[in-house]
């Protein structure tokens, strides 16, 4: 190694290093200040809450098993939805992939309920599944299906036409074509549109709960602000902010497995 | 022995706005063991002749024989080789080059066996295991024309294989791409834009027109087969085929027009 590349290779540890220091440092004088700001009650702390008051009701909530509870539902509905749409969504661009008079005709139905504000069917999906986890499941897979059809359908659609020709040189027919080279060409879009769909079905489960839920976070952030229990509306937030930021470090993960295996 | 023979070959594409003649009245042969060159001006249908030979498309009218029968109908086989390596960057070489056998449902011992004797042969036996994104030009070209040859095709077609390749090792590439093709005792017709590359290859050069492309000459060239490319390029004949070429594609370009049939 050459002593100007070990010059770049400490400088650039440095700088990690500084980048997380500087990220420690922000949170910590975001709680600090929160902190100090509600003990001092320079603002109410009723309105604001604090750090130290969201510990204890965590602490509280976790105790009597609530915690538990809560988290499970929404995880549940979550994942169950992330699941359901990125699976059904993918399917279903295959279909329209695989038959062009299909995707001519569906076209502006597709991108009309892709402009659609899915919340607005909240209230039809309650009168036609009434209240519970199906209903939450099936809003979260309605906010990342049509996404997820149009991601997938325009990846599949922009692979390399040289590359069909090859297939075609070789007697391959359209299961082939789509086996062999669109699905392995479009992995790096499935995994795009799953870091979208996290964000997006998560938004999906935390709006049903406030639609209609007896638990969950959205559940418990809507009773929360009902009963003016500003701790309870801030414990769920923080715990939500925990469970997405997980779920996505589990699919940058599993990115990072996928690229080391395809070698890319 | 005629292998292939083109007869008033005619092709267009269609589309929305306009009808796009690509091929016009082609005819030409190509014997057994015979290296043919195609060149004529960029974008004067030399791509579209190949695919028609692949069989990929049908000619609008004319006919294709491939050893006295229609292609779709021959049981003699084709192999693609196309414009750049188009190789699959998820793939290792190994698994690339056993593309068309899986395609075709004949991957078994017998042609990775055949597969792996022609990478060794060839000088990709270090290779195999690794993706195309680690080798070089020169080397993914051969890793391409292997992938080919692994079917045992009758015919190879090569669509300006090293248009890809900087100007040595666009030579150098030449001379390995010929003698793999001589050794297998395949024929080749091989699609270029460069005239000195199709005079040191080919024992054959059909000059097309701007498109619609038609036949303008077809040259035969009396350099001695046995011999290189490299060391054909050396020949005393050799100036006199490349002036001969460049007056034809200079005159022609000067004179033709384009035609386009508008669709009303
Ligand atoms: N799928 C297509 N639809 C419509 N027109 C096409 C299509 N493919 C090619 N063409 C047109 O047909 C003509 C011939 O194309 P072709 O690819 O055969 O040219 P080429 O001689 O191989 O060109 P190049 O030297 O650039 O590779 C071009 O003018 C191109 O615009
Ligand atoms: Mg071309």
């Amino acid at each position: 190694m050459s002593e100007a590349q070990r010059k770049y290779l400490k400088k650039r540890k440095i700088r990690i290093v500084i980048t997380h220091l500087f990220r420690i440092c922000l949170l910590a004088a975001f709680i600090g200040g929160w902190e100090l700001i509600a003990r001092y009650n320079v603002v109410d702390p009723f309105i604001i809450s604090s750090p130290s008051r969201i510990v204890r009701i965590i602490g509280t909530l976790d105790r009597s098993g609530e915690l538990n509870k809560h988290v499970i539902a929404s995880l549940y509905e979550t994942i169950a939805g992330f699941l359901i749409a990125t699976a059904a969504g993918s399917v279903f661009a295959i279909i329209l992939w695989w038959s062009d008079l299909l995707r001519d005709v569906l076209e502006p139905y597709i991108i009309t309920l892709n402009s659609l504000p899915k919340i607005a069917l909240g209230p039809i999906i309650i009168v036609w599944m009434g209240i519970g986890k199906p209903a939450i499941i099936f809003m979260a897979v309605l906010i990342c299906i049509i996404i997820t059809i149009i991601s997938m359908l325009s990846g599949f659609c922009s692979v390399d036409k040289e590359k069909i020709m090859l297939l075609k040189s070789m007697h391959a027919n359209k299961f082939k074509i789509l086996t062999k080279l669109i699905l392995p060409a479009n992995i790096p879009t499935l995994i795009s549109v799953l870091k979208i769909n996290v964000g997006l079905s998560w938004v999906g489960s935390i709006i049903g709960e406030y639609l209609s839920s007896r638990e969950g976070l959205g559940y418990l952030i809507v009773y929360g602000s009902q009963i003016f229990q500003l701790d309870l509306v801030m414990a769920s937030t923080v715990i939500l902010c925990v469970l997405a930021g997980g779920m996505y470090a589990a699919v940058a993960i599993l990115e990072k497995i996928v690229r080391k295996k395809f070698g890319q | 022995m005629t292998l292939l023979e083109l007869k008033d070959v005619c092709f267009s594409y269609h589309s929305k706005d306009a009808e796009t003649t690509a091929v016009d009245n082609v005819s030409f042969t190509v014997d057994e063991g015979e290296f043919v060159g195609i060149i004529g001006p960029s974008g004067c249908g030399k791509t579209t002749i190949l695919n028609l030979l692949a069989g990929i498309y049908s000619p609008a009218s004319g006919t294709i024989l491939l050893n006295g029968k229609k292609v779709s109908e021959s049981t003699s086989k084709i192999g693609l080789m196309p414009q750049r390596d188009q190789l699959f960057p998820w793939r290792t070489i190994e698994s690339n080059v056993l593309l068309g056998p899986e395609v075709l449902g004949k991957r078994n011992r017998e042609t990775k066996k055949y597969a792996l004797l022609l990478l060794r042969k060839y000088g990709l036996g270090d290779f195999i295991k690794k993706y195309p994104s680690e080798l070089s030009g020169g080397m993914r070209q051969r890793s391409a024309l292997i992938r080919t040859l692994v079917l045992k095709p009758d015919i190879l077609l090569l669509d300006e294989p090293f248009s890809a390749l900087d100007f040595q090792t666009r030579i150098v590439v030449c001379d390995d791409v010929h003698s793999i093709i001589k050794q297998e005792k395949k024929t080749a017709v091989i699609v270029s834009h460069d005239i000195n590359e199709c005079v040191s290859l080919c024992d054959k050069i059909i000059v097309l027109t701007k498109r619609p492309a038609h036949v303008l000459e077809i040259i035969r060239i009396d350099l001695n087969k046995t011999m290189s490319p490299l060391k054909r390029r050396e020949s005393q004949a050799f100036p006199e085929y490349f002036k001969k070429i460049w007056k034809l594609l200079e005159d022609k370009n000067e004179r033709s027009t384009t035609k386009i049939s508008e669709k009303t």
